[in-house]
């Protein structure tokens, strides 16, 4: 049921599953938004890197001297203005680098009073590599005879990961039908609409000002305090409107730093901003990955086993890509009930583009496995797979081998829900009895399901965040939290708490959660967790200053509290809603009396979940959630192409708070993983990027957004802000697979190396044709019909 | 900016013919109009301006589309969005309508125009296929000896390669012009790409011929990404000319396309997938001139 938002709620309304808009929505659309990018402080100069441009070198000389004498150059450095500040995940990067290990790796930058002083000045610094032989596969990176690309690092071994639940041997004789596939999930990249820029600014005392895209403030302070010879307490960030993160900016980049050391260099502040050429370059990638997955079951369609062997293209560096396995494992073991579990996962060094965190992490490249083997085992038991996931399902109160307590399991109803939305069963038999029927257009459906965190993921010591709120003499609220806002919607989300709780009109709220100095710690946007921690956060310290003004409206009136609610900008009496005193007239009351009192109230929130742990045995999240997306679709089987007819979605999201947030996430996250399914891929040629452009490199845009059709249920999350649980992830997780299943359905053929582009289909269609029937066919369209 | 741009110290916008060919006399003037392909072509690197910038925007003369007589003929800063809207062409040329609907994106068809599409020569561009079909000439207007000179080029000897044709620097390319198509005249394009909005063709391909007596006559095909330039198909044409259009000469039409196209491998498609689309493409025009 569709509720409409009232600016103000009054006693019986709630706002909670209304549409409320995004507050800086009118600034943004129509231009009035000042972006980090169009940001200019008085004397700044322009920062500019030169990039390495090969894959893997010796630099065997530097000569800067040209550069340095170009008139408006205040500063060049390189490699030796960097050497030991080590930054990363395994402190294996550094800002300006004296070895080559991937094409964007940044050699020299230059700080000069124009951009294109900059250039010209990056143009004359002249550098002799010698190159080296390079490693572009994570199988290459692992053979013994692999150039080795960090020499601390042997074998060319990032990080590692496992985890063994239950007797896979036994489980595995105990099966009827085992999938055995390797899948070959590919690089792709965020492709923010504001590309990568920093400015950085030191004062006498040596502290740095950051105006900076990141998506986590507070740890972001620790990680780039290594890379500049810092102490992180120096460091203040401030996050100016963004044009998009999408995990991308859930890391330090060499940008960041290099903006920093030119700044610290020069006395002056000093602002790096990327092209989008460069953005294409030299931002993180999703983590492509070589995953070995077995799934078995018996005769009657029980999962027996999973097993996922998986291999990742680390790229040159450790960002947060080769921590994916941490999630990539949770699906594998909790993504129907599976009673035997083994994954392994290893992080390759190469000399390709690093991978970074991608909304979805890890999971997306997972479920394209998962999803398409649970599909594949319907098939060889001759079950509908909806059956044969319905038999599989976990139901509320079940534990996962990891621990994972699905405490609200909705995934029975979402499969339910959706199916039945979508004629699913009907349209699935009489797509698959047309495949080999002639014609060139195929129909198909396919369902796909995941699981993912949904109340974050205590991959730190603590999931938690700080929210301050204060109340001024006229009843605006001030909300002073830790919580990013990045484009995702967490400011309507908070706004809307806050009305809801305090009764006051939206505008009313005011937001302030861009400046280290200021706000209290909060992890980050990640993890779908926002909403979730952020909104518990924000809900308690509303309430909290609920009970402070409701207490000394008691006091005033002489009327209990507990009979007392806040509606409509008044205190109200709770059972009729009759308004008694207005709220700004009560606060200055309480402000300007003989023992005076101002509300401003703090909160720490930290879910109930558990630290990940070595052992990846823990309630790392405070709450999980399922979607299921079924896809119909129509190939064209002669040039391949998918056109996307229709997608229908159920997700438990615990409880809806802002609607249209909700929905837009949905549209958006599916946006992300249909072009993941069908068009974006990074081509890389020996480590160098041939598509660095939006022409050549494929994201979907509007005309190829298909009908959405949305269901949400409300599963009403116990430890969830009114129930609701993180959503932004799922949206982009499922839809890969779900396609991949309507191509089978429709074609009879699978794609184990994502994109499904048109190319790839046609092949794929074509070379299923030649093994039917080779060479008899004169013309295209006659080979449809052997 | 980049420094390139720093390299124009002169810029003229003429109302006159005469004046901007004098200005481009030397050889030594970049021409703009839409800018759709100079502009990100210039940012890249990829192209140089030379000192002289010459808008050929206010030329009066250069735009339009005249379309009474025996002879189509359409200015060269016409803009592909105003291809789009031609009634006229809608209906003495519908093939041009469609391949200028499945252009790049509306902001690009409102820039973009046909010489500059034309001038171009890239082996995709979208309005080369249907113009070849149609029997398009180029006519190049220069200044020499104190007057205009124009000669016409018919546009299948205009491309040289990418990037290339045989336009000399100081010409200008002022129309496009072709002979209003006979009765019984049809044409087909179809194009493809991995995305339906804001493609640049994988693969284009485009058939005019006039039909009578359920035979082909006078046969064009053209095809657009299979080799430097966009090209005649001339044994796809040769395997239709005078034939019934059955399905006997579609197979034959088919096989011969794999004689006319050589496609390469590059980052937006295989040669493998460039020559079976033209297959697919070939017998898909065919087929859809036989069911009218």
């Amino acid at each position: 049921m569709e509720k409409t938002a009232n600016a103000t709620p009054t006693a019986k309304q709630t706002l909670i599953g209304t549409r409320v808009k995004k507050p800086d929505a009118p600034d943004k659309a129509t231009g009035k938004t000042r972006y980090i990018n169009d940001m200019v402080l008085p004397q700044m100069l322009i920062g500019k890197v030169l990039f390495a441009g090969r894959p893997h070198a010796k630099i065997v000389r530097i000569d800067t001297s040209a550069a340095e004498q170009l008139p408006g150059v205040h500063a060049v450095l390189t490699g030796k203005d960097a050497t030991g500040l080590k930054f990363g995940f395994v402190r294996d990067n550094v800002a300006l680098k004296d070895k080559v290990r991937c094409e964007h790796d940044e050699i020299a930058a230059v700080a000069a009073e124009s951009e294109d002083i900059a250039r010209q000045a990056v143009a004359l610094i002249e550098v002799e590599y010698e190159d080296l032989p390079g490693v572009f596969t994570p199988e290459d990176g692992a053979r013994e005879d692999a150039p080795l690309i960090h020499d601390n690092f042997p074998g060319n071994k990032s990080l590692a990961f496992d985890f063994q639940h239950g007797d896979v041997a036994a489980a595995e004789a105990a099966s009827d039908f085992v999938v055995d596939n390797v899948f070959r999930p590919h690089h792709v990249t965020h492709c923010c609409m504001g590309t990568s820029c920093a400015i950085a600014d030191f004062d006498h005392n040596g502290k740095l000002t950051i105006w900076t895209q990141t998506q986590y403030p507070y740890n972001y302070k620790m990680d780039l305090a290594p890379a500049l010879g810092l102490h992180p307490g120096d460091i203040r960030v401030i996050q100016p409107p963004i044009g998009g993160a999408f995990g991308s900016k859930l890391d330090v980049y060499p940008y960041e730093p290099i903006a920093a050391l030119l700044a610290r260099k020069t006395g002056r502040p000093v602002k790096v901003i990327y092209s989008r050429e460069e953005e294409f370059k030299a931002s993180p990638t999703r983590q492509p990955a070589i995953i070995h997955m077995r799934t078995g079951c018996t005769r009657d369609g029980t999962l027996t086993f999973r097993s996922a062997d998986v291999l990742l293209d680390n790229g040159a560096y450790t960002s947060w890509g080769p921590t994916i396995p941490v999630i990539m494992m949770r699906t594998v073991s909790g993504h129907y009930r599976v009673p035997a579990v083994d994954f392994k996962a290893q992080a390759i060094y190469t000399n390709n583009p690093y991978a970074g965190s991608f909304r979805g992490y890890g999971n997306v490249q997972c479920t394209y496995a998962t999803a398409q083997q649970m599909d594949m085992l319907a098939d060889m038991v001759d079950m509908d797979p909806l059956a044969f996931h319905l038999k599989n399902s976990q139901k509320s109160g079940e534990i996962t081998p990891q621990k994972s307590f699905l405490r609200e399991c909705a995934l029975v109803e979402c499969l339910e829900t959706a199916a039945q939305a979508s004629d699913y069963s009907r349209k699935r038999k009489e797509y698959a009895a047309q495949q080999d029927a002639p014609g060139r257009y195929k129909k198909g459906i396919g369902l796909a399901s995941s699981i993912h965190n949904a109340g974050g993921a205590k991959i730190h010591k603590s999931d938690g965040i700080g929210t301050i709120l204060k109340m001024d003499d006229y009843a605006r609220v001030t909300v002073i939290t830790g919580a990013s806002e990045i484009g995702q919607g967490i400011d309507a989300v908070i706004t809307l708490i806050v009305s809801e709780e305090l009764g006051v009109p939206l505008e009313h709220v005011t937001l302030v959660n861009n400046d280290s100095d200021i706000a209290p710690w909060d992890v980050g946007v990640h993890a779908s967790r926002t909403t979730f921690i952020a909104g518990n956060g924000t809900r308690r310290a509303a309430r909290k200053a609920k009970a402070q003004i409701l207490a000394a409206a008691e006091k005033v009136l002489g009327e209990p509290a507990e009979t007392l609610e806040l509606r409509g900008g008044s205190v109200v009496r709770d059972q009729c809603g009759t308004p008694i005193i207005k709220l700004d007239r009560l606060l200055r009351q309480m402000h300007f009396q003989a023992e005076p009192e101002l509300v401003m109230v703090t909160d720490y929130y930290e879910p109930k979940s558990e630290p990940e742990g070595a052992q990846h045995m823990s309630d790392h999240s405070a709450a999980y959630s399922h979607a299921v997306h079924i896809a119909e679709i129509t190939v064209d089987t002669l040039t391949g192409e998918i056109k996307v007819d229709k997608v229908t979605v159920a997700q438990d999201v615990g409880r809806i708070i802002n609607r249209m947030g909700l929905e837009g996430q949905v549209e958006g996250g599916l946006a992300i993983g249909l072009g993941y399914a069908l068009s974006e891929n990074m081509l890389l040629d020996h480590g160098l990027l041939k598509n660095a452009s939006f022409r050549d490199y494929k994201l979907i845009t509007a005309p190829e957004m298909p009908p959405l059709d949305l269901h949400f249920i409300e599963s009403d999350c116990a430890e969830g802000p009114y129930g609701a649980k993180g959503i932004s992830e799922l949206p982009t997780i499922v839809i890969a697979p779900a396609i991949a299943n309507a191509l089978y359905n429709a074609t009879g053929v699978r794609i184990f190396n994502p994109p499904m582009s048109p190319e790839t289909v046609a092949r794929a269609i074509h070379e299923r044709r030649m093994q039917t029937a080779p060479g008899k066919a004169t013309t295209p369209s006659e080979a449809l019909a052997v | 900016m980049s420094e390139t741009i720093e390299a124009i110290t002169t810029y003229l916008a003429p109302r006159r013919l005469d004046e901007a060919l004098q200005a481009m006399a030397d050889g030594e003037a970049t021409v703009l109009c839409g800018g759709t392909d100079l502009a990100p072509q210039t940012e890249s690197g990829a192209r140089q301006y030379k000192a002289r910038l010459l808008n050929i925007n206010r030329v009066e003369g250069l735009g339009g589309i005249a379309a009474d007589g025996g002879e189509i003929r359409i200015g060269a800063t016409t803009t592909v969005a105003e291809i789009r809207r031609s009634a006229a062409l809608a209906k003495i040329a519908p093939v041009l309508v469609e391949a200028a609907e499945h252009f790049a994106s509306e902001q690009i068809r409102n820039a973009a125009s046909l010489g500059g599409n034309l001038c171009n020569a890239s082996p995709a561009g979208d309005m080369s296929p249907p113009l070849l079909v149609l029997g398009a000439a180029v006519e190049l207007a220069c200044w020499r000896d104190g007057a205009a000179h124009t000669r016409r080029v018919p546009l299948e000897q205009f491309f040289v390669g990418p990037g290339k044709t045989v336009k000399l620097a100081q010409e200008l390319l002022t129309a496009v012009v072709f002979a209003r198509p006979a009765p019984g005249f049809v044409a087909r394009f179809r194009k493809s790409g991995p995305r339906p909005a804001l493609e640049i063709s994988t693969v284009s391909v485009a058939l005019g011929a006039r039909v009578a007596d359920g035979r082909l006559g006078d046969v064009r095909v053209a095809m657009g990404s299979v080799a430097p330039t966009p090209l005649r198909a001339r044994h796809v044409e040769a395997a239709l000319e005078g034939r019934p259009l059955d399905a006997a000469t579609v197979a034959a039409a088919v096989a011969a396309a794999a004689e006319d196209a050589k496609p390469i491998d590059d980052v937006r498609a295989s040669a493998w997938y460039r020559s079976h689309l033209v297959k697919v493409f070939v017998e898909e025009v065919l087929d859809d001139v036989r069911g009218n």
